[in-house]
């Protein structure tokens, strides 16, 4: 398979004779570089609040999540983690010296933990080689690579500290904490090898890069031990055995969190404006569904779309109006002739776009074409008051009230665009349950009928998601995605062939998921990368 | 929680520099009447409420400037905390009268906004440089930071930079932004927001962790242990930046040495020491774990926001006491010179149901319909706070006075109430016309106890003569020049 990139930058590679772009089943050898590909840049990119809870939680068994109340918010955009966006401060450093020194002192806190930190039982406070065992093993955990001599050396200063207090675990305290402060841990560092001859400033990453990348892409976490093992005998040189190492990550129930959260940030159900039992009973439906398509039925992604069945406990059957399944516990119910279908009948998507106390035609209107079509939607003039609801002088129903978005010239530009979406939606309210009348307006009566201006008219959110599949765009937008919330940055000109060579894989494999994952790891620039 | 320019000073006091500290010994030595006045370190406070004055469609702009002009004004609802503490109102003027111009169709004139409002009033209310679109950040440096450079000197924190609302409490959209009021200028000349603290036990720890002397020569001994031990593992982890930072490409290098700079500053933080205690200047008790976060606002059965007394709301009450606590003690013991406050955030949507039984948060109270009353009432819940931080400055002696007396203190609001060029209604709370703020202190000849109608006047204004007085040699903030001398005597 041949697949030429976006012409510009042209990568002078180390091998001649290598004309296309290695497909996987090629050599699979990820040394190497095609001619036409084109690597995107990455920086340096902080641990999200998330991020960091889970890599305490897997690096010391530390279920505190206390990064997420101490740690400066990330921006959301949709994602939260836009390493441009990320600042420095005072207050990150205060946060990230308080952090480590709690973590630390809850792990020695903990016998079991403090003794599963060790690969030995000291001898004593002076116990020199016991240290040096533990900072090599605990410190590759921490910075996702081996320390070197000297690194270790200096770390190993600390055990003054344990012959001073009479106790070896007071030095061990120490290096955990200094650890968790390090640069290298708080940020995932990527500098990788110069690819010879490439005068666009072309790095490889090496092997424990590459471990810490996939790992914080499929699981948002560290690198567990099996692979960096991998990384330390270099066997995630070949875009092979990076596939199969990806595979495994997949199997981890980790994973699953991983796609889902990607899938809550996207779609914006992380956080949802209802009382808690609420939220959390339409995160446990969405998460069960997208865990059911993607890693149980393994199935065509875009089932997510044509689900005639939902995963709802008697309280949410009653919230939404399906009938009981008689049961505290969730299980699938089918949505029978009830007119919902898949992901976009969800209350947690039909949250999105929530405004005025009310749902927001035009707000519904964005989130389907810039999260779902991956489209611009320029934001309004300044000269417009976008905090007031629209008014009509002669209804008060809001399919009138929304008329003078369309009655207005300049308005109507933008918003012919929007507002016919949402009022597609408008029988769903902004939990979710469906209705007939807008919200204590019985004389308003609501049509349902919807339309996307380049694509059709609908009614619903299963009309919307037949016309969505209908479009072909999906693919694209949904590969966009992911490379946005894997790189951490929207993408460039530079990154279009990479999302367009996986939109076609994505394609001819029935829409699988899993297989996107992989085929975007195993692609040979994910082991390139660029400097800003 | 700051921002600090390296002090030479606070190294030496670090190791140990006793005759170089013996001035600053001398200013933390209360009642010491050989120092005249104008020796003691001036200081510089600002305050920010993310809401504007009046409600939607009520023709009573606010009920907040007093009636009477001149000295003895009345306090209207939304000042009425401003009785308690003895009257603290005769440390506080309330200056009216004021506006922020906007475009109103045309370009952005100097110090003012675009027509739409939130948040186009960030950067003229604090940096006094137009907002050319409704960016969420300031065009240039705030008051504060500005300040940093006419009198931080070499206190230990250059600035102290607060927010008492813990959450945005929003679950949709990217308000990134409106939690950040101090900006400060970069080597390239660009405004660069600091983030705040918004945790009272982090300010706490930083401020304080090392303070009071200990009580036994085994505590010493502890205490000794400890700091040494911790500035071990920060001289680690700034030492790995000579392995690190030659391998990086320019942009990673930059973000890393900025990184490396504040772990720089953390260190030599560390290394100040405390100043002795003194009648005065003493640790105040530890305040604990935070309050939890309060998580989103919900809605009800009819999809309203509900303002569920749960949601929306992290015990702000008790982290607005604490941090004018540790505010308070800071200025005390010179650890800080400047303080930026924020204690709501633009366009807030803190929810006010604990605090004033109103079922809306903060920002949709003013479109509620309750109207002007109901706003006032959110913003009495702030006054409440600012009264009690004046309160504690003026009740802590200092030489001949009391820390007032070397303290300049502004309280913003987030806009006034009357025309919204965007709809062209005429009594909005998306207005900058009407606008009113505080400034409280008597630092630098500021008469505080009167009410002061400066028409015409920006709110720049306020804050230029509030930083003149605090020892500012300027006299402009961005685009806005001048300050208002009926404020002092």
């Amino acid at each position: 398979m041949q697949i030429t990139r976006a012409a510009g930058l042209l990568v002078a590679v180390a091998v001649g004779g290598c004309s296309g772009r290695a497909d996987l089943s090629d050599q699979g050898d990820q040394t190497r570089l095609s001619p036409n590909s084109v690597v995107g840049v990455s920086g340096a990119r902080r641990l999200s609040r998330t991020e960091y809870d889970d890599t305490l939680r897997d690096l010391l068994g530390d279920t505190s999540s206390s990064g997420f109340a101490m740690l400066p918010p990330d921006t959301h955009d949709p994602f939260d983690n836009d390493y441009r966006t990320q600042l420095t401060s005072p207050t990150l450093i205060e946060a990230l010296e308080t952090l480590a020194t709690n973590a630390a002192a809850r792990v020695l806190a903990d016998p079991a933990k403090r003794s599963a930190l060790l690969p030995c039982a000291p001898s004593g406070p002076s116990d020199a080689a016991c240290f040096r065992d533990f900072i090599a093993r605990f410190g590759r955990r921490v910075l996702r690579r081996p320390l070197g001599d000297e690194e270790i050396q200096s770390l190993i200063g600390l055990q003054s500290f344990s012959i001073e207090a009479h106790d070896f675990f007071t030095g061990v305290e120490l290096v955990i904490r200094a650890l968790l402060q390090h640069p290298e841990f708080v940020y995932r560092i990527e500098v990788g090898t110069p690819v010879a001859g490439s005068n666009g400033g072309i790095y490889r990453l090496n092997n424990f890069e590459m471990a810490t990348r996939l790992s914080y892409f499929l699981w948002g976490s560290t690198p567990p031990d099996w692979l960096l093992d991998l990384a330390d005998t270099g066997r995630l040189q070949r875009s092979d055995d990076v596939r199969s190492a990806a595979s495994r990550l997949l199997q981890d129930s980790r994973a699953r969190s991983r796609v889902n959260r990607f899938h809550a940030l996207w779609l914006g159900y992380h956080q949802l404006p209802h009382p808690m039992d609420l939220t959390r009973a339409l995160q446990t439906e969405t998460a069960a569904l997208i865990t059911k398509v993607v890693f149980e039925d393994r199935s065509d992604y875009f089932d997510l779309l044509r689900a005639n069945q939902t995963y709802v406990n008697d309280y949410l059957a009653r919230h939404y109006g399906l009938p009981s399944p008689g049961s505290s516990a969730f299980q699938w119910v089918s949505y029978g002739s009830t007119g919902r279908k898949g992901l976009l009948s969800h209350g947690s998507v039909l949250s999105a776009g929530a405004k005025f106390s009310d749902t927001s035609p035009t707000q519904r209107g964005i989130f389907v074409r810039t999260r779902l079509l991956c489209q611009q939607v320029p934001p309004p003039p300044p000269n417009v008051n976008v905090d007031q609801p629209p008014t009509s002088p002669t209804s008060n129903c809001k399919a009138d009230r929304y008329a003078s978005h369309s009655s207005v010239g300049s308005c109507a530009a933008c918003h012919q665009n929007l507002d016919p979406i949402g009022f597609g939606l408008e029988n769903y309210d902004q939990a979710g349950r469906y209705r007939t009348t807008d919200n204590g307006l019985p004389q308003c009566s609501i049509s349902g009928n919807g339309r996307i201006a380049e694509m059709g008219a609908f009614n619903g959110p299963g009309g919307l998601e037949d016309l969505l599949l209908a479009s072909g765009q999906l693919e694209q937008c949904v590969v966009t995605q992911v490379y946005r919330f894997a790189m951490g940055r929207r993408e460039s000109g530079d990154d279009g062939g990479l999302i367009s060579a996986l939109t076609a894989r994505f394609r001819s494999s029935n829409h699988s998921f899993t297989q996107l994952l992989l085929d975007f790891v195993s692609d040979e620039t994910f082991a390139f990368r660029k400097n800003e | 929680m700051s921002s600090l320019k390296l002090g030479r000073r606070a190294v030496l006091k670090g190791l140990g520099g006793a005759s170089l500290a013996l001035p600053l010994l001398e200013i933390m030595v209360d009642g010491t009447p050989a120092l005249a006045q104008a020796a003691r370190p001036k200081r510089y406070v600002v305050c920010f409420g993310g809401q504007s004055l009046g409600g939607d469609n009520d023709p009573l702009h606010n009920d907040y400037v007093p009636n009477i002009i001149g000295p003895n004004y009345d306090l209207k609802s939304a000042l009425a905390p401003l009785a308690d503490h003895n009257n603290i109102k005769n440390e506080i003027s309330v200056v009216s009268g004021l506006s922020i111009p906007t475009a109103s169709g045309g370009p952005v004139p100097p110090g003012g906004r675009v027509d739409f409002f939130h948040i186009s009033s960030l950067s003229p209310l604090l940096s006094g440089v137009r907002a050319r679109t409704d960016e969420a950040h300031a065009n240039g440096p705030t008051s504060d930071q500005v300040m940093v450079g006419a009198i931080a000197g070499d206190t230990t924190f250059s600035s102290l930079v607060c927010r008492i609302q813990a959450d945005w409490y929003l679950s949709v959209s990217a308000p990134y932004g409106r939690e950040m009021i101090s900006y400060k200028t970069d080597p390239r000349g660009n405004p660069v927001a600091i983030p705040p603290t918004s945790s009272p036990k982090l300010a706490f720890d930083a401020l304080f962790g090392n303070f009071t002397p200990p009580q036994s020569p085994e505590e010493a001994a502890r205490r000794d242990f400890q700091l040494r031990s911790r500035r071990s593992v920060l001289d680690l982890v700034r030492a790995s930046s000579a392995r690190l930072l030659p391998k990086l490409g320019d942009s990673d290098r930059t973000r890393l040495e900025q990184h490396y700079d504040e772990i720089r500053a953390l260190e030599v933080r560390i290394a100040a020491l405390p100043p002795p205690a003194t009648s005065t200047c003493q640790k105040p008790p530890d305040p604990g774990a935070d309050p939890p976060l309060g998580g989103s606002q919900g809605t009800d059965s009819s999809g309203d926001l509900t303002y569920d007394q749960n949601l929306g709301y992290s015990n702000e009450e008790q982290r607005a006491r604490v941090f004018c606590d540790l505010i308070h003690m800071a200025i005390t013991c010179d650890l800080t010179r400047v303080v930026s406050l924020q204690f709501t955030m633009f366009q807030s949507h803190m929810n006010m149901y604990q605090l004033t039984g109103i079922p809306f948060d903060l920002h949709e109270i003013s479109h509620s319909g309750l109207g002007t009353l109901a706003v006032s009432r959110g913003i009495a819940w702030h006054m409440k706070h600012f009264g009690y931080l004046v309160s504690k400055l003026r009740d802590t002696p200092e030489g001949d006075g009391n820390l007032l007396s070397n303290t300049a203190l502004v309280f913003l609001h987030e806009g006034g109430h009357g025309r919204d060029p965007s709809s062209g209604a005429r009594y909005s709370s998306h207005s900058t016309e009407n606008m009113a703020c505080l400034i409280a202190g008597r630092a630098g000849g500021l008469r505080p106890g009167q009410h002061v109608v400066a028409s015409g006047m920006h709110p720049a204004n306020v804050l230029i003569t509030a930083m003149k007085a605090a020892g500012y040699s300027g006299n402009s903030l961005g685009e806005v020049s001048g300050d208002i001398p009926a404020l002092r005597s």
